[in-house]
Formats: C-alpha cells, structure tokens, sequence
C-alpha cells in the first residue's frame, strides 16, 4: 500500500510539474502579465470605492436612527446622566440629548473622572469607518450590568450605571462668583460673574472658562500667575464643605517655559502642592482631608510662578465625600 | 464667409488643439460656474489680504511691506487685481476666483496637449480627467491660493523646455528658451518652490545628454538653463513690487523652513486621492520608471521619461523638506499632480492596447469608466466640502476625523451655515465667528450670502450668535463661545458624512 500511494503521489508530482512547464513554457508575455496585472488593480481599487461609497451612508444613522435616539434620551434621561459619542466625533449628538443630560467626549474614559455622573449613555455608531470599542470597554470596566445595546438604526445606546460614581460635594469652578482673589496683598476685582482682573502687570486674572486639554473640553479656573516674584495670586473660598479628599486637575496652557506651582490651603494652613511643569497635560492630583471632613472650612488656591515666563494654568478641584 | 472664417480663426486647426481648447473651454466655465459656491478658507483669506496689499504696491512700489507678511506670491496681486474689475458683474467670490479659473482652464489645455504627444487622442481626453477628478484638486481651483496656479507654471514651463530642447530652428529655440524663462519666473513669483523647476531640469538635461544618440546633435539645455537663470529672477522681481524694496525675500522664503523630514504631505496623498485614481497615478509612474530604466540601459532617448518622473517626483521629495507642510494637506505637492495624471493617462493607453490591440479604443474608454466614476462620485459628494475628502483608505470623512486628520482647511465650512443663520438668526443679531477670517465675512456680505442686518462681534461676549467651526484643531474659541452663551448645545451644524464642520451656538432670544 505504501510503495503504491508513493508510486501515485510521485506521479501525481510529475504532472503537476509537467503541468506547470507547459503553462509556464505557455506563459503571456511579461507586457500582457503586467498590463493584466495593472487592469485588475484598478479594477479592485474602483469597486472598492464604489461599495465603499455606496454603504457608507447605511453605516451611519439616518435623521430618523437620530430622531430615534433624541427620543430615547428624552424619556429615559434623567439628572445625574451624561452621554457619551462614540466615535468622539459624532457630536450631533449634542443637539439632541435633554436639556440636563451632558455630553462628555474625552480622548481616555478609563481616566476620566466623569464627576457627577451617576449614569452613562453610550451612543455608539458601531458600523462607522474607524470605529473602536476602546470607550465601550473602558466604561464598562467601571459599571455594572449594561443595559443594551439598543440598536436603533445605525445607532446603539447602552446604558451603564458607574459602580463607583465620583459624586463632589461641591465643584470649585462653579463657585468662583463666591470667591475673593488677591495677587501679594492687593485684592483683584471681578469682570462679570465668572472672573478677576488684577491690578498691576496687565495679564494677571482668573476666570472660569472652558479650555481644550487633552482634547476634550475642560470647565476649569484659567489663572495667569503674576510674572513679580514674591506676589502669589490666591483664589480663596469662604466656605467649602470638606470631605476626605480634594481631587483635582491641572495643566499648563500657552507657550511659557516656567513651571508653576499651585498649593492648597485649608484655613490658611497648606495641606498640599503640585508643581505644573511648562507643556503639562492634564494631570491629576489628590490631597487627603480627611481630618477636616464634615466641616465647612475657606480653601483657598495659591498660584506661584517660578519665573517671569510661566505659562496660565487650568486647574479644576472637587470636594470629595 | 466672414462666419467660417472667424470660426476658423477662433478654432485651431486639428483635433489635437480643438480637444486643448474644448477642455479649457470646459474647465473654465465649470470653475466659474461653481467657485462662488465653496467657503473662504483662512488661508485664502489671508492670500485676498496679501493680494490687495501687493495690487496696491503695484502703484506705490515704494510703500513698505508689513513686518512679518507672508512670503510675496504673484498670483495673490493679480487675483486682487482681477477682483476689482470684475467684483460688480461677477460678485465678490468669484472675482476673486476669477485667475484661479483662468489657470485652471490653462492647465488643463496644457495637459491635453501633453496628453496628446504621449499618447493619442486618449491620453488629450483622460490627462485632465484624472487630474480634475480628485476632491481635493477641485478644491484648489475653486480658492484664490497659489496652489493651482503653481501646478499649472510648473507644468507650463516643463512643457516650454521641452519644446525648447526639441525645437528644430534657431528662432523656434529661441522662442522657447524666452517662453521657459518667462513661466520659471512666474512660478517662482507665485510660491517659492517654483525655483526649484530649475535644478529638475538640470538634471532632466543630463539624462537628455546621456542617453542622446551618438550619431546625431546632442539637444543643448545649457543655454535654455542660462537662460532661465538669469531671467527667470528678473521676471519674478519684475512682477513683484512688493519685492523691489527686498529682492532677497525670494530667496528666504525658497529657503527650508527646517531640517527634519515630515511624510505628513504624501500621507495626506494617500489618503486624499481616490483609490482608483491613486492606483492609477502609482501605475502610471512604475510605468514610467520601467521605461526610464530600459532607455537608460539601452542609451536610447529617455528625455521624456526622465522629465515627467523627474517632475513628478520633485515635488513629493521638496514637500519632504518643509515641516508644517502637512498642515497645507495637498498643496505643497499639487505640482505633482499634471505629470502624475499625464503617466498614469499614458500607462491606462498603454494598458489598454496590450490587452486589446484590436480594440484599444473601446477598452481604453471602459479602462477610464472604472477608473473616474468613483473619482467623479467622490468630487460630486464633497462639493464644497473638498477639504474634507478622504478615501477610501482613510475610512472617507468619519474614519479621518477618527484618526484627527484635518476636516478643512481653514473654517470655509461656515459658508454651508449661512443659508440656516439667514433663516433664523434674529434681526440685528451680533455674530462672532470662530476660527473664520474676517475677511471670508466680508466676501460672504458684499456677495449676499450675509444677510444684511446681522452683525460682528468683537467677542463671544458680545455674541447673540458663535459660529465655530471644526478643523480638527484645538477648539477653544467654540468653547469660549459655550461660557459666553451658557450653552454647549448647537441650533445648527454643517456635517459631511455625519462629521460635523460647523457648529452655531444662540444665545437664548438669538434664534427663531
């Protein structure tokens, strides 16, 4: 049995090589094989533009897979919600969720802090060129059972409930109307409701603003330090209720080379720092307070420059329970 | 009589010069028809700006330059002179167009007549096709930029040098030699990487004197060279009276801005030129190479092969050495692009009759049906968003945005918002507008597009509307328009292919 199989397979070998000498003996010249070769790449490339083109509109959703959507968030949403785009770019979103559902688009969710929020809506175009589930897993990594996904269209919602929800006694940004500004020992006067100008060098102020860091749309406190060493400006809070941590966030904005410290003082007493280096990211930081939780006590933000070319910063803190 | 003959003065004798004609006839109406249809992007605005300045210095040549105004560049000064005589018949866009248009017609009868020395009556149809049919070329001739208008001198003076070196009389070579060193000098006038025309066809007169027949008079481009060199320069300054005062800014700006390489223009290639057209371009050009390569072997003459890689090619490695230009997405290689079209023209003729000598017509026309139906598909879907095309490899616009390739060019989107902010803004509303020139506002109210009782703000402050627009930059302008407005909410967008472009933000009263 063994000698007759090789017997078959030695033949069977020969005519294949034999077939292929024939066909090779046969061969269109090299002009035709490239020309053939060239046809059939374009060929290719075109019907791959053409079903391209062609689907593309069926994996994003239509005005009613949005209409769809607007009206599940209208109903389901509720305070303590916040959606989420995913991709980050399909921010038409924006215009459809409720009035006091916000939309949170950030480049890491694993990372974010996602204050306030109690639960996400995850819309998700799934069938969108480049998309990634890279949002999905990372909002699942901190909630529960999902709810979903619905798939309205070329949409799908999922809702997740945070395990961990990051709920502040009070966010400090918000409160700025509240707070006194000093720079050394001259107080700054309020611009508006949301911000300070101080007196001497011309570009020393605070306001709340809305900043792009990271990518991602930050509410923080801008504040440009005063350039004159020995003059801190320092943002105080009359009355904050303390719980065991101040968490917060900051980088350094603009072109400035100086790094910036920034120190936190809980009834004139500092209780922590963070030094911002020039280019910083949005870095976050948390200072223990635990022995002052429960109580309402001023905190106050001191920001120092470490040379005349020190860049404004844009810092956010919350009081954690 | 007198009917035929003004027709026959009027139409040029032979197919070859009537299909030249028929394509610029085609393409300048085309570009006139639709440039007042696309947004004022930041840099065209700021080439309307440089331009009006530089017409200006046309009748006060000693009047300064700014400090830190951007590199001189001749099309911006005839663009602005085009724009006074023809902004009250034509409106204020399209005046400003107007010489875009005119070059674009230029190029594509040049590409035509090209097209037809390399390869027939098909080649003369398909070289502009496969230009035109790319977004983003579209997109280039419908902006008062020096991109077009580039590719098409550079193309121009290639084709002078060529007749120059082929010209069969004295007087011929002659006139050829002035025509060359005419275009060298506008395309240096028009951006400064024009200068470098001169060290490609250098090097294209090497290869001619390499691979010339031994027997026979070897083609002499020294003196064309000479030629161009000495006043090339000259025409540039000539033309430039924003330069009288500081010749050498030619040649500061011609300088690379760095040392670093940056592959962000050929990706933006990549990525921006249809598929089949991109396939095509890359065939064209190894068909080019491949026989570049057997004539350089066999010492036959290779003069055309040589420029046309040697042009095509130039571009892409120039782009190489000007970090940033990947910002300028396709501009900074738009001059490859003719020379690409015209190989990959002659390599789909050549195609074609390698597989069907018989009937290489019929399948040279299905060849191009495969190849330009996507192309015009794309073009048609994008217009006026050309800025925002991406192909097929990039995942179009959604799977750019997702990789933060830029969605345009510079806020010419807003353009698309202002049929909606005339609907419903309220009377007298304050505007401001983000990341849009002041100077696109402008263009947008004297041609209409504006409605007439709205208003600028000097701040989002000040704003009943924001119109901020997309780019894929930093966006702090829009969101300093959601503290000043106390919403991040939109009343109206711009989308192409659900990536939004714009956004317009009301303060609460400023919509209806």
């Amino acid at each position: 049995v063994r000698s007759a199989a090789a017997s078959a397979v030695g033949r069977a070998g020969r005519s294949i090589a034999s077939g292929a000498a024939w066909a090779w003996a046969r061969r269109p010249p090299a002009p035709v094989v490239g020309a053939l070769v060239f046809a059939l790449s374009l060929a290719g490339a075109s019907a791959a533009g053409i079903v391209f083109q062609a689907r593309l509109a069926s994996r994003l959703p239509s005005r009613l897979d949005w209409a769809a959507v607007a009206a599940l968030l209208e109903r389901d949403g509720r305070p303590g919600d916040a959606v989420v785009p995913s991709p980050a770019w399909a921010e038409r979103v924006r215009a459809l969720a409720p009035a006091g559902v916000p939309v949170i688009v950030a480049p890491d969710l694993a990372r974010e802090d996602l204050v306030g929020v109690r639960r996400v809506w995850l819309v998700a175009l799934p069938d969108a060129p480049g998309f990634s589930w890279k949002p999905e897993l990372a909002l699942l990594a901190r909630s529960g059972v999902p709810d979903g996904p619905r798939r309205l269209g070329a949409a799908e919602v999922t809702l997740l409930a945070l395990s961990a929800p990051a709920l502040p006694l009070a966010f400090l940004p918000d409160r700025i109307a509240a707070a006194a500004v000093t720079v050394g020992d001259r107080g700054c006067s309020p611009e508006g409701a949301t911000a300070f100008a101080c007196p001497g060098a011309g570009a020393v102020r605070v306001a709340r603003e809305v900043r792009d860091v990271g990518g991602a749309p930050r509410p923080c406190l801008v504040a440009a330090p005063n350039p004159e060493a020995g003059a801190p400006l320092a943002l105080t809070f009359d009355a904050i209720p303390m719980g065991r941590a101040i968490r917060g966030h900051a980088a350094a904005l603009g072109a400035g080379t100086a790094p910036v410290r920034l120190a936190v003082q809980i009834d004139g007493e500092e209780v922590g720092a963070v030094e911002i280096p020039a280019g910083a990211g949005w870095r976050q930081f948390q200072i223990d307070t635990t022995r002052h939780a429960g109580g309402i006590e001023p905190l106050a933000f001191v920001v120092t420059a470490a040379g005349p070319d020190a860049p404004p910063v844009c810092f956010d803190a919350v009081t954690l329970p | 009589v007198r009917l035929s003959a003004i027709a026959s003065a009027l139409l040029p004798d032979g197919l070859r010069r009537r299909v030249a004609l028929g394509w610029a006839a085609a393409t300048l109406a085309a570009l006139l028809g639709l440039s007042a249809v696309p947004g004022v992007s930041r840099e065209e605005a700021a080439a309307m700006a440089a331009g009006s300045r530089d017409a200006a210095a046309w009748r006060d040549p000693g009047a300064p330059r700014p400090a830190g105004a951007r590199a001189p560049a001749l099309s911006d000064g005839v663009a602005a002179a085009a724009h006074g005589a023809l902004a009250p018949i034509a409106g204020d866009a399209r005046a400003w167009r107007a010489v875009t248009a005119l070059l674009g017609a230029f190029l594509s009868s040049v590409l035509a007549l090209l097209g037809w020395e390399l390869a027939g009556l098909g080649g003369a149809l398909l070289a502009p096709a496969l230009f035109w049919l790319v977004p983003r070329h579209l997109h280039h001739a419908l902006a008062a930029t020096p991109a077009l208008a580039a590719a098409a001198l550079w193309t121009a003076t290639a084709l002078a040098w060529r007749r120059a070196l082929s010209a069969g009389s004295r007087l011929s070579r002659g006139r050829w030699t002035a025509t060359a060193a005419l275009l060298y000098g506008l395309a240096g006038a028009v951006r400064p990487d024009g200068w470098a025309l001169l060290a490609v066809l250098a090097i294209h007169a090497l290869v001619v004197r390499r691979t010339a027949p031994r027997d026979g008079p070897a083609p002499r481009g020294d003196r064309v060279l000479l030629a161009m060199l000495v006043a090339g320069p000259l025409v540039a300054i000539a033309a430039s009276p924003a330069l009288w005062r500081d010749p050498l800014a030619l040649v500061a700006a011609a300088w690379p801005r760095g040392a670093a390489l940056d592959p962000g223009p050929l990706v933006a290639m990549a990525l921006a030129v249809p598929v089949a057209l991109l396939v095509a371009y890359a065939g064209g050009l190894l068909h080019g190479l491949l026989r570049l390569g057997r004539a350089l072997r066999a010492r036959e003459p290779a003069g055309d092969e040589a420029l046309l890689v040697l042009l095509a090619v130039a571009p892409l490695a120039l782009s190489l050495l000007a970090p940033g230009a990947a910002a300028e997405g396709l501009a900074p290689l738009l001059p490859a692009m003719p020379p690409l079209a015209l190989l990959a023209a002659r390599a789909l003729d050549a195609c074609a009759r390698t597989l069907l000598p018989a009937r290489a017509g019929r399948a040279l026309a299905a060849i191009a049906v495969v190849v330009l139906y996507p192309a015009l598909r794309a073009s048609i879907h994008h217009f006026p968003h050309g800025a925002a095309a991406w192909n097929e490899l990039a995942g179009g616009a959604p799977g750019a945005a997702a990789r933060g390739l830029p969605r345009q060019a510079g806020g010419e989107a807003a353009a698309a918002a202002l049929p909606e902010i005339a609907a419903h803004a309220r009377p007298g509303a304050r505007i401001w507008w983000a990341g849009v020139a002041p100077e696109a506002v402008g263009v947008y109210a004297r041609d209409g597009r504006l409605r007439g009782d709205l208003a600028l703000a000097s701040s989002p402050e000040d704003a009943d509307l924001v119109v901020a627009t997309l780019d894929g930059g930093p966006r702090d302008a829009e969101y300093a328009g959601w503290s000043a407005l106390r919403t991040a909410r939109p009343v109206a967008a711009v989308y192409v292919d659900e990536v939004p472009l714009v956004f317009v933000y009301a303060r609460a009263g400023g919509w209806r």
